[in-house]
């Protein structure tokens, strides 16, 4: 493991920030920290990037490099160019070779405005560069606090494949937060937070197989349902029956083609919603995520 | 620390209209002087001889004193934006530690500090050299310098210091106003502080930009003393205690007396401004 939480706690007066997190980050993984506002999501970063003391438990790192970060709110200056922030960022370290910058500028796409001030960036552009100034090191890991909150969706998914591509090419370890529940989906392990504690982990389709549902929502073909909802019910393991639809909450895709298959006869339409992270989350806390 | 140096400067420098408002602070009581006060003074000085270059010298030390003071708070801006915005966390992430982040905005500020007095002095010395015929001996320019790098490393360690308690720009932007309206009197730039009464003039003492003025003053003013006093010691005295040329504790203080005093004030500040940085410093190295 190149990363290990325990029991991490994190107290201010009587309020509890972080609750007793354990945590275990694989190198080379991708995990995503997922939870509502004030869940602890960045307190937790915090206390992983050394920013904060924890108030109790203990952090064990594999590696001796400082840590890559990418904050939720931009810190680097609107006033000076790319070009300018991140080699005065540079500086700040022993020993980044001449070409780091470039290299990543390529790397990230930043060439085009290099020599544009910060300030005028779009969204988009202001995380690459700040991802960039995250890598200038060579980090082995990279935390992102919330990095696509505010970003339009084809920005997202273009922040996201970059991740990915880092992963990939770069062995990079990532951890993320987000409250954006498709973004999990992508991860190697997500850890569910909720009022600072871990509330379920394990890969996304792990977590939605355990706590979501999958449904089943069949037309019945005649007015009545009645008869439909009783056959589904021997098979699907919840049944409701409204006007004409009927709605089965199926454990997996099998049960599903099983209660299709035997209702054949007795269906017009169906569709089949397999289980969310939001369901999942809901199922959790009784909450909705966003 | 040289990046963030040059970091902070650029940020300074490229901000065009801050730089020209923390400018205005001096600017201001320089102008106010010229129109209200600067007639009635020179009826009140009339019997002396060189009235015009004893006043105009006069007022430069002040005001230079008044510029070291509000630019360095302007330079400081960065510190407190930084801390607001959290940009300390990204650079604490680097291998600079906590001392030298620190150690980059006290050492910008004082540079902000020297260049603008310097931009002051040839203002004034230049406006004044046309209207009132004003000379400045170019031998003193050395001392001059001396005294502008001691003020803007003195009032930038006391801002800093104020600034201990000062969280958000916001804030800072308030605290600016009440520094520049209040430092005026403080300082003693337009008023001759021997004739406050004593609480006012304890209060100037306790003004750390008040010895930089002395000191201003007594360098801009030595020569042009000795020719209007020439022997007449008690009424150079009496000259210097009112106008605040030389401050008065149990007796008058002489140049080195009041670099003394300054230099206790700039070391005390300096610890208290380090102080928790020395300490995050030696956190730091024990996890690591």
């Amino acid at each position: 493991m190149l990363l290990t939480a325990k029991h991490l706690t994190k107290t201010y007066g009587h309020h509890v920030a972080v609750n007793g997190i354990d945590l275990q980050i694989e190198a080379g993984s991708l995990t995503a920290i997922l939870g509502p506002n004030g869940a602890g999501k960045t307190t937790l970063i915090k206390m992983l990037i050394g920013q904060l003391t924890p108030s109790a438990g203990k952090i064990t790192y594999q590696t001796t490099k400082q840590p890559g970060v990418v904050f939720q709110t931009s810190v680097l200056d609107a006033q000076l160019t790319v070009q300018e922030n991140l080699s005065i960022r540079a500086k700040q370290y022993h020993h980044i070779p001449s070409g780091r910058i470039q290299e990543l500028s390529k790397q990230l796409g930043l060439t085009k405005f290099l020599s544009q001030r910060y300030g005028t960036l779009s969204g988009g552009q202001k995380r690459r560069v700040d991802i960039a100034r995250a890598l200038l090191n060579q980090p082995e890991i990279l935390f992102l606090d919330e990095p696509t909150t505010a970003l339009d969706i084809q920005t997202r998914t273009a922040i996201w494949q970059l991740l990915h591509e880092l992963q990939r090419t770069q062995h990079l370890t990532i951890i993320l937060t987000t409250h954006y529940l498709d973004e999990a989906d992508t991860a190697d392990n997500v850890y569910v937070v909720a009022a600072g504690q871990v509330i379920a982990n394990g890969t996304a389709a792990a977590i939605k197989q355990q706590y979501a549902q999958n449904r089943l929502i069949l037309t019945s073909g005649q007015a009545d349902p009645q008869k439909l909802a009783s056959k589904a019910r021997l098979v699907g393991q919840a049944v409701q029956a409204q006007a004409n639809v009927v709605t089965c909450l199926v454990p997996d895709a099998e049960t599903a083609l099983q209660v299709l298959d035997d209702c054949r006869s007795l269906i017009s339409n169906f569709e089949f919603h397999p289980g969310t992270m939001d369901e999942a989350f809901m199922a959790l806390t009784g909450k909705e995520l966003v | 620390m040289l990046a963030l140096i040059k970091r902070n400067l650029l940020l300074y420098f490229r901000n065009r209209s801050g730089v020209l408002l923390s400018l205005m602070s001096a600017g201001i009581s320089f102008g106010l002087y010229l129109v209200f006060l600067k007639q009635g003074m020179h009826q009140q000085w009339s019997s002396l001889p060189q009235t015009n270059q004893l006043l105009d010298s006069w007022l430069i030390g002040g005001t230079l004193a008044l510029t070291g003071i509000s630019t360095t708070l302007a330079g400081l801006n960065q510190l407190v934006w930084d801390r607001e915005q959290q940009v300390q966390m990204d650079l604490m992430l680097t291998d600079s530690g906590p001392l030298q982040l620190q150690l980059s905005y006290l050492i910008s500020a004082a540079l902000i500090g020297v260049l603008m007095q310097g931009l002051m002095l040839a203002g004034m010395w230049g406006y004044f050299s046309m209207t009132d015929g004003l000379t400045i001996a170019w031998s003193q320019l050395p001392a001059i310098i001396g005294v502008m790098i001691s003020s803007a490393l003195l009032a930038t360690v006391v801002n800093a210091v104020i600034l201990r308690w000062v969280r958000s720009v916001d804030n800072l932007g308030k605290l600016a106003t009440i520094l520049g309206t209040a430092a005026g009197f403080l300082v003693g730039i337009y008023i001759p502080v021997g004739s406050l009464p004593t609480f006012a003039q304890t209060l100037v003492k306790l003004t750390p930009g008040s010895y930089v003025a002395s000191l201003y003053r007594q360098l801009l003013m030595k020569e042009t003393l000795q020719t209007v006093f020439t022997t007449h010691t008690t009424a150079e005295r009496h000259f210097e205690r009112l106008m605040g040329i030389r401050l008065n504790w149990s007796g008058l203080l002489t140049f080195s007396q009041t670099y003394h005093i300054m230099g206790l004030i700039f070391v005390g500040g300096l610890l208290v401004v380090m102080w928790p940085q020395w300490r995050q410093h030696r956190r730091l190295r024990k996890i690591s």
